[in-house]
């Protein structure tokens, strides 16, 4: 564990899976209690974590914050598309049945219920399945598509606009 | 086995302290902390390690290491083939099929998705990611749904 980069991500791995299995989020029947609306406590941990990560990455990318192992602060900022409905519904459906996701998922195996690595064999599966049937439709639409023609011309905005 | 942790953890406690993980990742190292993706890489990793994400197996190893403490201070790993309301419903043969179709909708979602409770859920809606928000409401209300459905379908037992 040379790489400083390996050696944050793990320590930041243990903080993480601690906190999961301390707070019983590994539990099948705390997340299923939370999605039957029954307790709040999950909910509730979610907003809080929000609550406190928000601002502060807020602030260190108004101040542009330098990293100290990978240049300057470049958050996530993905527009919405159709995939992220389509993949959270999936996802959701999974989450519901088995009554855990995948960080919760290794905790509950750890722990003990032995089960846990059937849910994530099938995590796994689910994950190369999908960057397989990507790689196919990417390569057929490759095929499929004429080069692109530009329509947008009309469209160029002048200078001073 | 002496019991260190207590029963459960409070969410005002685990909350905040996991909201401050995902900004130690984001503030030392500008990556974006989310398990789903971790799991291809440690495959990856197996099968040929110049092609996986190194930091991502690390990351991976430490969420299983950080969970085995824990279980240790609560007394220990307890080996079990139950699985909670869900193992009583369903008999094991049935169960474990269950249990891999249900994880592979789920790794399939969350590649899809690009993103999971945590990379989505947490990570992504602090960074204001307007994709996140969006997959959290989704699969949060898909997951209530899919629940309560469950629950008046088996008569309330799960």
């Amino acid at each position: 564990m040379k790489n400083p980069l390996n050696r944050v991500s793990f320590l930041i791995g243990v903080a993480f899976g601690f906190l999961i299995f301390a707070a019983r989020l590994s539990d099948y029947e705390v997340i299923h209690n939370m999605l039957l609306l029954r307790e709040p406590d999950v909910f509730l941990l979610m907003a809080s974590a929000i609550g406190v990560a928000m601002p502060l990455l807020w602030i260190l990318q108004r101040r542009r914050w330098q990293t100290p192992l990978g240049g300057e602060l470049d958050l996530a900022h993905d527009k919405v598309k159709r995939k992220h409905v389509f993949g959270a519904i999936l996802f959701g459906t999974g989450w519901a049945v088995t009554g855990t996701c995948p960080g919760p998922a290794i905790a509950m195996t750890v722990g003990g219920n032995v089960l846990g690595i059937f849910v994530m064999a099938g995590l796994t599966t689910g994950l190369f399945l999908r960057d397989a049937i990507a790689a196919r439709s990417s390569v057929r639409a490759a095929i499929d598509q004429p080069a692109p023609i530009e329509l947008d011309a009309g469209n160029v905005a002048f200078a001073g606009d | 086995m002496v019991q260190v942790l207590p029963e459960r953890l409070p969410w005002f406690v685990a909350g905040p302290l996991i909201g401050l993980l995902s900004v130690a990742l984001y503030a030392i190292a500008n990556r974006h902390m989310g398990v789903s993706s971790s799991y291809k890489h440690v495959v990856t990793f197996v099968r040929d390690r110049s092609q996986a994400k190194q930091w991502r197996v690390w990351w991976f190893g430490g969420l299983v290491v950080g969970s085995l403490v824990a279980a240790f201070l609560r007394g220990g790993p307890s080996p079990t083939l139950g699985y909670g309301a869900l193992g009583l419903v369903l008999p094991v043969v049935v169960l474990i099929p269950t249990l891999f179709v249900a994880g592979l909708l789920m790794g399939y979602g969350a590649r899809w998705a690009g993103g999971c409770t945590s990379g989505h859920g947490i990570t992504g809606t602090s960074a204001r990611s307007p994709a996140s928000f969006v997959a959290v409401g989704t699969f949060m209300a898909t997951a209530v749904g899919v629940t309560l459905l469950l629950h008046a379908l088996t008569g309330g037992l799960l």
